[in-house]
């Protein structure tokens, strides 16, 4: 057992770890921050994607204790100035969630790709979730929701 | 799982420390995209765990009048994202950016690739082409190594327990030198090489082989040079029918070598068709103006 500090979505969490566990675990059994999702437990999926000081990591990649000095972003601190993320609502417009079990790792895959690149081509953003699967979608509505997503955040409002 | 100890350091001194107290029982770990799976399918039992990811000096890439010095801990995406790399080291960066998915390459080390010794590690064809120089420290003792003495069977390298590998460097690239890489996936993210090869040229000013390198992955069990397709090559007049006879004889070579496994008839065509592509990028490689 080891007592860390953790921040998490901007807000710092102490908890207690068995040293085994991964970050995964903790933010899901510890801190009850379930949005994030395990799949495959091996980095393929990208189900359990987060962001760690502002790259992207597969959060079954990484161990708890590794966290630790670290600013973590998971999908519950991902929010708009009123509601939804600019890149939520337009995955909710373009019918980019199904099941919705790879939206959050998605979500998240994407917002790091805009905060480093505001105005991807459309290669780009199918490189940017390269490592989140999806079975449902087919894709292309993701990737147009990812499309849609930066021009809101370029403040260039779409009329259908 | 039994680990009964974690550290994140801050120094490779105090890492050395950790390392000399539990010896074998004591596991690295930086990026962890290999490790964590690895204990939990119970192929590595340590008790203790060291973290390297935040050590700033293993994170480094530093450029010499001579050498490209990187640091073990550096992330592939670090490496894709080095500007003075992309001309004359392109073949590294490609290797780099052909590994797994974005999450992955964020997280996952270039010493991590080499340690971990995986017989399709995309990083180690092009560090081998290049005769990188790994430096492994251990307290009051800091030795320099070959990549290719360094890794010796699946999954294994020449580490001591008690041993860090800090950095790997290689000499930088002059014009009439280049390097080529090229990757056989089954798909172009997430995907596993079936086949990957480097190849290093050094060209003479009449257009002769004046020294190659030839490294493959994923045909042999880590991954390798291959000597006697470089023997034939030596001295040869760079052109179409060498590079033609130099992929019959690495598909000979491939042949006797995986003899008997189910892979080996389409490995020993594939392996031409890849070969002859990081030929040829390596001679364009050769006319890209130097140092690096």
């Amino acid at each position: 057992m080891k007592r860390i500090q953790l921040k998490v979505n901007g807000k710092v969490y102490e908890v207690d770890i068995e040293e085994d566990m991964r970050l995964l675990d903790v933010l899901r059994d510890k801190l009850h921050l379930t949005g994030t999702k395990e799949g495959c437990g091996e980095g393929e999926c990208g189900a359990c994607t987060i962001i760690m000081d502002e790259t992207t990591v597969n959060a079954c990649m990484v161990m708890a204790f590794q966290g630790e000095g670290k600013e973590i972003i998971t999908i519950e601190g991902v929010k708009g100035d009123h509601d939804l993320h600019p890149i939520q609502r337009a995955f909710l417009e373009e019918g980019a969630v199904q099941c919705g079990f790879c939206t959050p790792g998605m979500v998240l895959s994407a917002k790091a790709l805009l905060d480093q690149n505001p105005s991807p081509t459309r290669k780009e953003i199918r490189e940017g979730i390269s490592g989140n699967l999806c079975r449902c979608t087919g894709y292309n509505q993701i990737v147009n929701a990812i499309e849609k997503a930066s021009q809101y955040l370029r403040g260039e409002e779409t009329k259908e | 799982m039994e680990i009964k100890e974690v550290f994140q350091t801050k120094e490779i001194k105090k890492t050395l420390e950790i390392l000399e107290y539990y010896q074998h029982q004591c596991k690295i770990i930086a990026g962890g995209t290999d490790l964590i799976i690895q204990l939990r399918e119970g192929k590595e039992k340590p008790i203790a765990l060291v973290d390297i990811s935040n050590i700033e000096e293993l994170k480094e890439v530093k450029e010499t009048a001579e050498w490209i010095e990187i640091g073990s801990a550096v992330t592939f995406t670090q490496i894709i994202g080095i500007s003075y790399l992309q001309n004359k080291l392109a073949a590294l960066v490609e290797a780099a950016a052909s590994v797994g998915s974005p999450q992955i390459r964020n997280a996952a080390t270039i010493g991590g690739n080499i340690c971990n010794a995986s017989p399709a590690a995309d990083c180690i064809p092009p560090l081998l082409a290049l005769d990188a120089i790994v430096v492994l420290q251990r307290k009051n003792i800091i030795r320099e190594m070959h990549l290719e003495d360094f890794i010796t069977d699946k999954g294994k390298a020449a580490l001591e327990a008690d041993e860090l590998l800090t950095k790997i460097k290689f000499k930088k690239l002059q014009i009439n030198q280049g390097l080529g890489f090229s990757k056989l996936g089954f798909r172009k993210a997430l995907a596993i090489s079936k086949i990957s090869t480097a190849v290093y040229i050094d060209r003479e000013q009449n257009n002769r082989c004046k020294e190659i390198r030839i490294a493959n992955g994923a045909l042999g069990r880590c991954g390798l040079r291959e000597k006697k397709v470089e023997e034939y090559l030596l001295e040869k007049t760079l052109d179409k029918t060498t590079i033609h006879q130099g992929g019959i004889k690495l598909k000979e070579e491939i042949e006797k070598r995986l003899h008997g496994r189910s892979t080996v008839a389409f490995k020993k065509e594939a392996v031409i068709g890849v070969f002859q592509k990081a030929f040829k990028k390596a001679l364009e490689c050769c006319d890209t103006e130097g140092s690096i």
